[in-house]
């Protein structure tokens, strides 16, 4: 195949992913917190709501493009594609099947989590270049708390990556086919739990999401660093928000509950990336349970459980593992 | 044991998921208002359609707000006639002082709670309109009762 079309095809099949994803995801969210708090959620537009977010989206699409006069133009009007590509890339390591990914990568995990950690900056831009209080703290909170949260994240990956000996997602997926003593599924989630726990708080923390989004907090400071902007630079910003979430389940599921692959029986790869998208929605789900339960948290409460909680055991959960894995190995050998 | 809020409240959500919802999805669905809610203000009519209202001004006297207004003459033939009852919907706060007030139970709380208009005029209403006052000899209050004797006197 001509390769100027394979590559067309294949970064067409990113956006479309990812403009579905965000509009799945955003009336699975208005649905999920209307239901775990007994009310309804959308249900006008449409059999059950379901144009709900489509109409949303025509609705940003129509507005007018309004920027503050005292707004720092260029910084303004280019922070919300700061914020949106770097989630955009990390759709680029994912793999949907034994076959199926954009492309192949030896780093992937790593290249995910670096292009992740792009997103304060173009977050503390957009706070900064609205020219409001409410947006600049806003910013600077999202900054200080992604940039404190990658720690941790990024510590629990190391377990999973340790275990698999590679930082290619398809070799770490592959290394959890079959099972422990015949029974147990070899998901790295069993003796991963607590770089599983570490990873799912953190996560939530790193896409912004109730009892971590003191970045929007809207009874302080109305949306955040959000808060000037309206229209598609707006839903440029939210559909950021909502892909990271896909980004970061699906990496947990990638990780620690063998991605594309059924417990017990062998995947048809046909329906590899149906079990996939199906595992990252339940642990999307598990995320939209979490912000429906907790209340958020103060700035400061947040800052400390990350530094003097989850860093520290993250660290050590590193050291341990890498002896008990070490020890493991040579006692194979021997 | 530290943590332990946190489950419980995951349990309380996920079984929220499960539940019935509260919601009452409003123009479609109401709910009962209680028997002694206070909204707008109506006229009350006797069984041959006359007013029950006697033109006393208690309740317009009572009015904390203002917003009722009576305007009566008097007829050649002896009684009242009522040419105006004007009540302003807009002013008014549901007080109910004027049907506490009231001795011949003319006017009462009405249970009419849509009260949005489109027209700023639809907030004046007129309760009543050129129709002869009731006389309070004839028509004496309803619940008139004999005195209190000792025993109800203590009760109160």
């Amino acid at each position: 195949m001509n390769i100027a079309i394979e590559i067309l095809v294949r970064f067409l099949a990113m956006v479309a992913l990812l403009l579905v994803n965000g509009v799945v995801l955003i009336y699975m969210l208005r649905k999920v917190l209307g239901h775990l708090h007994l009310r309804i959620g959308p249900n006008r537009v449409g059999p059950f709501g379901l144009l709900q977010t489509t109409n949303d989206v025509i609705k940003l699409l129509t507005k007018e493009d309004l920027r503050p006069a005292a707004a720092d133009a260029w910084l303004f009007n280019i922070a919300p594609f700061l914020v949106f590509v770097p989630s955009f890339m990390a759709y680029i390591p994912l793999v949907f099947g034994p076959e199926l990914a954009v492309t192949r990568l030896d780093t992937g995990i790593l290249v995910i989590f670096a292009v992740l950690s792009l997103v304060p900056i173009g977050i503390m831009m957009a706070g900064w270049a609205s020219n409001s209080k409410w947006s600049l703290i806003g910013g600077m909170r999202a900054a200080g708390q992604q940039i404190a949260y990658e720690i941790p994240l990024l510590l629990s990956v190391l377990g999973p990556v340790m275990m698999a000996g590679s930082m290619d997602p398809s070799a770490i997926v592959a290394a959890q086919s079959g099972t422990w003593f015949g029974f147990i599924p070899r998901w790295f989630v069993l003796p991963q739990i607590i770089g599983f726990v570490v990873y799912a708080i953190s996560a939530q923390a790193e896409t912004q999401q109730t009892p971590f989004d003191m970045s929007e907090a809207e009874s302080e400071l109305i949306t955040g660093f959000a808060n000037e902007y309206g229209g598609m630079r707006f839903g440029f910003l939210y559909l950021a928000e909502f892909s990271n979430m896909f980004i970061v389940a699906a990496v947990g599921t990638m990780l620690f509950f063998g991605g594309w692959q059924l417990p017990w029986i062998e995947t048809p790869g046909w329906a590899a990336p149906f079990v996939f998208i199906l595992k990252t929605y339940i642990g999307i789900f598990t995320m939209m349970w979490a912000r429906g339960s907790l209340p958020r948290f103060r700035v400061d409460q947040m800052l400390a459980f990350c530094w003097k909680r989850l860093i520290p055991i993250s660290l050590t959960w590193v050291v341990v593992w890498a002896c008990i894995q070490r020890l493991a190995f040579e006692a194979a050998i021997r | 044991m530290w943590g332990l809020g946190v489950l419980k409240g995951f349990g309380i959500t996920i079984k929220n998921m499960f539940r019935p919802v509260i919601t009452v999805q409003y123009p479609e669905q109401r709910l009962p208002i209680p028997e002694r809610a206070r909204w707008a203000v109506h006229a009350v009519f006797n069984e041959d359609g006359t007013p029950k209202c006697t033109a006393c001004l208690i309740c317009v006297k009572e009015c904390p707000d203002h917003v009722l207004r009576v305007e009566s003459s008097t007829r050649p033939e002896g009684g009242k006639h009522i040419d105006t009852y004007v009540y302003e919907l807009g002013a008014c706060m549901m007080c109910g002082l004027c049907v506490t007030a009231c001795p011949y139970d003319a006017i009462e709380m009405s249970h009419e709670y849509e009260l949005a208009t489109r027209d700023h005029s639809d907030l004046t209403r007129m309760l009543l309109f050129d129709v002869d006052a009731a006389s309070p000899r004839r028509t004496p209050r309803e619940d008139a009762a004999p005195a209190p004797t000792g025993t109800e006197a203590a009760d109160a």
